[in-house]
C-alpha cells in the first residue's frame, strides 16, 4: 500500500483502483500563502538582523535560477525561501501537431548537457505508443550511451560546478578556520587519490587552476569522444530513434569505447574517495554541516538501463521489465522504499501550477492508464501546458517551474536515488559488478592502473547537501560498472552474430496511441509522456529532474526541494557583518542538487506557434507585490 | 575529370585528412592557415547568422590554406580541438550575430584584443559553456584563457533584429550578408590585416 494521500488502493493482483465512496478523489483545497508572506515582511521591517538575500542568477547553475531567501544572521537561520525558474521554453507546445518521429530530435534540444537522454526518453515513449521493441543489441548500446552521458555530467558537476564550493579559494574566504584545519588533516584515502591532506584536495578543487578542475574538463572530452562513436554527435545525437539505434556497431566500435571506458575505472575510484574524504572531514570539523541542505529523504526515480532480454516497451509489462533494470525504479518516502513498480510510480505523479506561471487546465482526457489504473486529472497524460505569467508575487505565482508531486508529496529527483532504491529494494537480477546489500550497494570496479576494488555506497543516516555530492561521486562508480557490464553484453551479442540494432516500425496514422518514456538524466528522474492522435502528436509532456527539485510551493503551501533544503540550512559561514556575508551554505545546499534550469522551464507566445527564449523579471526582489 | 567537390570543400577535406595523419606541413609553398568559423545557434532567426553562413562560404572558391567550419559545438570542445593542433592556424575569423544594441543589420569587424575578465567571470563563462551555452564571447574568453587561440583573431559581428525561434533572417540582416561575405573574403586574403 504505497499511497497515503491519494485515494488509491490495490487488489490482491496488484491492480490499482480508487477507494470506494470518495466523492471527488482528486479534489484539493489551496492554502493561502498570505499569512506566511506577511509574517516575513513584518520581521524584515522590525529586526535589523533579518536580511533578504537574493541570489540572481545562482552562478554555476545553467543560467536561469533565481533564489530568494530571508535569513536571520543573529540566529544564523533561514526564515523564508523561494525558488524561481526565470526562463521558460515550450517543447510541449513546439511538439504539438508534429510527426511523432520529430520528437526525439526536437526534445533533445531541451538541454545542452542531457540532449541524449531526452532523445532516448522520447524514443522510449514512442516505442510504447507505436509499439516497437528494439533488438537486444539496440538496448545494450542505448544503455552504454546513457552511461557515457553520465561520464560527462557527473564529473563536471562534482569538479566544475559544485566542487569549487569546497575549494581552498572559497573555504579560506568563508571559513578560514576550516581551511587551517584542512591543511593539517591527513586524507584517509591518500593511497588511492594521491592527496596527502584534505587541504591538498581543496587546492586542486580551485576553479580554473586546480588539477581536479582541469581533469574534470578533460573527462568531458573523454565522454564525448566515446559517445560520438555511436551517437554521431553530442549532446544531440542523430542515431537515437524509436526501435533502437540507427547506426552499425562492430567490434571495432566496442574496442574504441573500451579505450575510454578503461580510463573511468581509476577515475571513478579516485572520485568516490575524494568525496568521502571531503564529506567526512566537514562532518568531523562541525557536525552541524549534516544539516546543510537537509530535508526528508523523499526521492523518486524512474529507473534506467533496460535488460536487453526483458524490455518489451509495453506499459502492461512495465512493472516487470522495470524491475529488471540495472537501476531499479521506485519511490522512497522518509528513507523507505514504498514501491518499485513503474505503474504505481506513474499514476502517483501529478503536476500543479498554483504558484507557477501557467493557467490551470480543466480537461481530463484519460480516467485510467493503459493498464486500467486510475489517473489524476493532474497527471501528465491529462496535462495541458497553458503559459500565463500573471500575478507575479510570492503569494501568487513566482516560477516557470511547476510543482510535481508524488502522492502529493514533494519528491526529490537525484541520481543517488538509483543506488538507494536498487540497494534497499534488492529486486534486481544478478548483475556482474553490482551487489545490492539492503543497506547500500557494493560495486566491484575492475583494475586499471589502480588494482580492482570493491567500493560500497551506504544509505546515509541523514540526507543533505554533502550526501548528495558523495552520492553523485558513487553514482559515477555505479555508472562505470553498468557501462562495463553492458559493454560485455553488447560485445557478446556481436560476437554471436546478433548484430541487429534496430527494429523497423510504422508510425500509426490512425487512432489514439499513448506512451511514456521512463528514463533518467545525470541528475535523476526523467519522463516524457506522448499522446498521438491520427498520426500526429496531440500532447507531449516532459518532466525533468530539475522540475521536481526547483518546484515552487504546492497548493497546500509545502515548499519544493530546493526551498525546503535551504530552509533547513544553518548558516555556518564565518562573517563579521551582513556586508561580508557570502551565503556559501545556501549555495552549497542549492548546488548539491546539480540544478539544470533550462530543462525545467518552458516558453511560448500564447495564441501563436511562436516559441521564444527570454528571461522574465530575473530580479527576485522586483516581483514582490 | 569533373571535380566532385564544391570549390573549397576539397581543400578542407584534404586538410582534415592530413591533420589526422599528422602531415602538418601539407603545403610547402603555403605557410599560412586561416580558419573561418561561424558561431551561434541554429533556428534562432538572425542569431543563427554564423552557422547559416558556413555552408554558403564553403561553396565559394578559396585560396589554399583557408578552412571554413561551423564552430557552434561549444567553446570547450573548440578549445580541445585547438589543443590538438597547437599553433596550427595563423588567423581565425569568427562570424556571429551578437546583440549589442546597435542598429539592426549593422556589421562590425574588429581584432580580438585579448582582454580577459576576472577569474570569477571566466569561471562563470566556463560554467555556461559546459552546460551547453553557445556564445561568441564565451568562445573568445575561454579560448584566450586556455591559450589556444591564434595570435590573430578577427571577429565579424552582425547586430540581430529578431531573436526568436525561426528559420529566416530579417530583411536588414539579410541585406547585410553580402557585406559580411566581402569582409570575410577581405580578411582571409589580406594577410597583413
Amino acid at each position: 500500500m504505497c499511497f497515503k494521500n491519494l485515494p488509491i488502493e490495490f487488489d490482491d493482483k496488484g491492480r490499482a483502483h480508487l477507494k470506494q465512496d470518495v466523492r471527488d478523489p482528486y479534489a484539493y483545497e489551496t492554502r493561502s500563502l498570505h499569512d506566511q508572506a506577511d509574517k516575513v515582511k513584518e520581521l524584515l521591517a522590525r529586526n535589523g538582523y533579518i536580511k533578504s538575500v537574493d541570489l540572481d542568477p545562482v552562478t554555476r547553475v545553467a543560467g536561469a535560477l533565481a533564489f530568494h531567501s530571508v535569513v536571520d544572521l543573529k540566529d544564523r537561520k533561514v526564515l523564508e525561501t523561494n525558488s524561481m525558474a526565470t526562463l521558460f521554453r515550450g517543447y510541449e507546445v513546439i511538439l504539438k501537431g508534429r510527426d511523432p518521429r520529430d520528437a526525439a530530435f526536437i526534445s533533445s534540444r531541451a538541454c545542452g548537457v542531457c540532449g541524449g537522454v531526452h532523445a532516448t526518453t522520447s524514443a522510449l515513449a514512442l516505442e510504447m505508443a507505436f509499439p516497437v521493441k528494439p533488438p537486444p543489441l539496440g538496448i545494450a548500446v542505448r544503455n552504454l550511451l546513457l552511461a557515457l552521458e553520465f561520464w560527462y555530467d557527473n564529473p563536471l558537476h562534482l569538479f566544475l560546478l559544485a566542487g569549487p564550493d569546497y575549494s581552498q579559494s572559497i573555504v579560506q574566504t568563508t571559513n578560514p578556520g576550516i581551511w587551517e584545519r584542512a591543511q593539517k588533516t591527513p586524507a584517509p584515502h591518500a593511497n588511492v587519490h594521491g592527496y596527502k591532506t584534505v587541504g591538498d584536495i581543496m587546492l586542486d578543487l580551485n576553479p580554473l587552476t586546480g588539477g581536479l578542475y582541469l581533469e574534470g574538463l578533460q573527462m568531458t572530452r573523454t565522454a564525448r569522444e566515446a559517445y560520438v562513436m555511436v551517437g554521431g554527435k553530442y549532446p544531440h545525437p542523430e542515431t537515437v530513434i524509436p526501435g533502437g539505434i540507427s547506426t552499425t556497431i562492430s567490434i571495432t566500435t566496442f574496442n574504441e569505447i573500451y579505450s575510454r571506458l578503461s580510463q573511468l575505472f581509476d577515475y571513478c575510484k579516485k572520485t568516490a574517495f575524494i568525496w568521502d574524504d571531503l564529506v567526512d572531514f566537514f562532518y568531523a570539523v562541525n557536525p552541524e554541516y549534516k544539516k546543510v541542505g537537509t530535508r526528508p529523504a523523499n526521492l523518486i526515480d524512474s529507473g534506467i538501463w533496460d535488460d536487453p532480454f526483458a524490455y518489451d516497451a509495453s506499459y502492461e509489462n512495465s512493472n516487470a521489465w522495470g524491475e529488471r533494470r540495472w537501476a531499479t525504479p521506485g519511490v522512497i518516502v522518509d528513507g523507505q522504499v514504498v514501491t518499485t513498480k513503474l505503474q504505481a510510480l506513474n499514476i502517483g505523479v501529478e503536476e500543479f501550477v498554483t504558484h507557477s506561471y501557467y493557467e490551470e487546465w480543466n480537461t481530463k482526457r484519460f480516467d485510467t492508464d493503459p493498464a486500467g489504473n486510475p489517473l489524476s486529472p493532474y497527471h501528465l497524460w491529462n496535462k495541458d501546458t497553458k503559459p500565463q505569467p500573471a500575478g507575479q508575487n510570492w503569494r501568487e505565482k513566482y516560477s516557470w517551474s511547476t510543482a510535481p508531486r508524488w502522492d502529493r508529496k514533494a519528491m526529490e529527483a537525484e541520481c543517488c536515488a538509483r543506488l538507494w532504491i536498487t540497494g534497499a529494494a534488492q529486486v534486481i537480477p544478478h548483475r556482474r559488478f553490482i551487489e545490492p546489500t539492503g543497506h547500500g550497494v557494493k560495486m566491484h570496479v575492475p583494475m586499471s592502473t589502480l588494482p580492482a576494488m570493491d567500493l560500497e555506497w551506504k544509505i546515509p543516516e541523514v540526507w543533505n547537501a554533502f550526501e548528495r555530492n558523495r552520492g553523485r561521486a558513487y553514482h559515477l562508480v555505479f555508472t562505470t560498472c553498468v557501462a562495463f557490464d553492458n559493454w560485455l553484453v553488447g560485445l557478446d551479442l556481436v560476437k554471436r552474430g546478433h548484430t541487429e540494432i534496430h527494429t523497423e516500425f510504422e508510425t500509426p496514422r490512425h487512432g489514439l496511441h499513448i506512451g511514456a518514456g521512463f528514463w533518467g538524466a545525470g541528475r535523476g528522474y526523467l519522463t516524457h509522456h506522448a499522446t498521438i492522435d491520427n498520426g500526429a502528436l496531440s500532447n507531449y509532456q516532459i518532466l525533468t529532474p530539475s522540475t521536481w527539485n526547483a518546484s515552487p510551493r504546492d497548493p497546500w503551501g509545502n515548499p519544493g526541494p530546493y526551498e525546503e533544503a535551504v530552509l533547513n540550512t544553518p548558516l555556518l559561514e564565518e562573517f563579521s557583518s551582513a556586508e561580508n556575508f557570502k551565503g556559501i551554505d545556501i549555495l552549497r545546499a542549492i548546488r548539491s542538487f546539480d540544478p539544470c534550469m533550462p530543462c525545467t522551464t518552458h516558453i511560448h507566445v500564447d495564441g501563436t506557434d511562436q516559441v521564444v527564449t527570454r528571461e522574465v523579471n530575473t530580479c527576485a526582489c522586483g516581483i514582490e507585490d | 575529370m569533373k571535380d566532385e567537390f564544391a570549390p573549397g570543400l576539397r581543400e578542407q577535406t584534404l586538410a582534415r585528412a592530413q591533420r589526422v595523419t599528422g602531415k602538418m606541413n601539407w603545403k610547402n609553398e603555403q605557410s599560412t592557415r586561416v580558419m573561418i568559423a561561424g558561431v551561434g545557434y541554429h533556428n534562432l532567426s538572425d542569431l543563427s547568422l554564423g552557422p547559416v553562413l558556413v555552408p554558403q562560404l564553403q561553396h565559394m572558391e578559396w585560396s589554399p590554406g583557408i578552412e571554413i567550419d561551423d564552430w557552434s559545438f561549444g567553446p570547450l570542445a573548440v578549445v580541445q580541438r585547438l589543443e590538438d593542433q597547437p599553433n596550427y592556424y595563423d588567423r581565425l575569423i569568427l562570424i556571429s550575430a551578437v546583440e549589442r544594441g546597435r542598429a539592426p543589420g549593422a556589421v562590425h569587424a574588429y581584432r580580438w584584443q585579448k582582454q580577459l575578465p576576472d577569474a570569477d567571470e571566466i569561471q562563470q563563462r566556463i560554467g555556461e559553456a559546459i552546460m551547453g551555452v553557445i556564445s561568441l564571447d564565451n568562445l573568445l574568453i575561454i579560448g584566450q584563457h586556455f591559450g589556444v587561440l591564434p595570435e590573430d583573431v578577427i571577429v565579424i559581428e552582425v547586430e540581430p533584429e529578431d531573436l526568436n525561434w525561426g528559420e529566416k533572417f530579417t530583411a536588414r540582416v539579410q541585406a547585410a550578408l553580402p557585406r559580411v561575405i566581402d569582409m570575410v573574403r577581405a580578411y582571409a586574403r589580406a594577410w597583413d590585416g
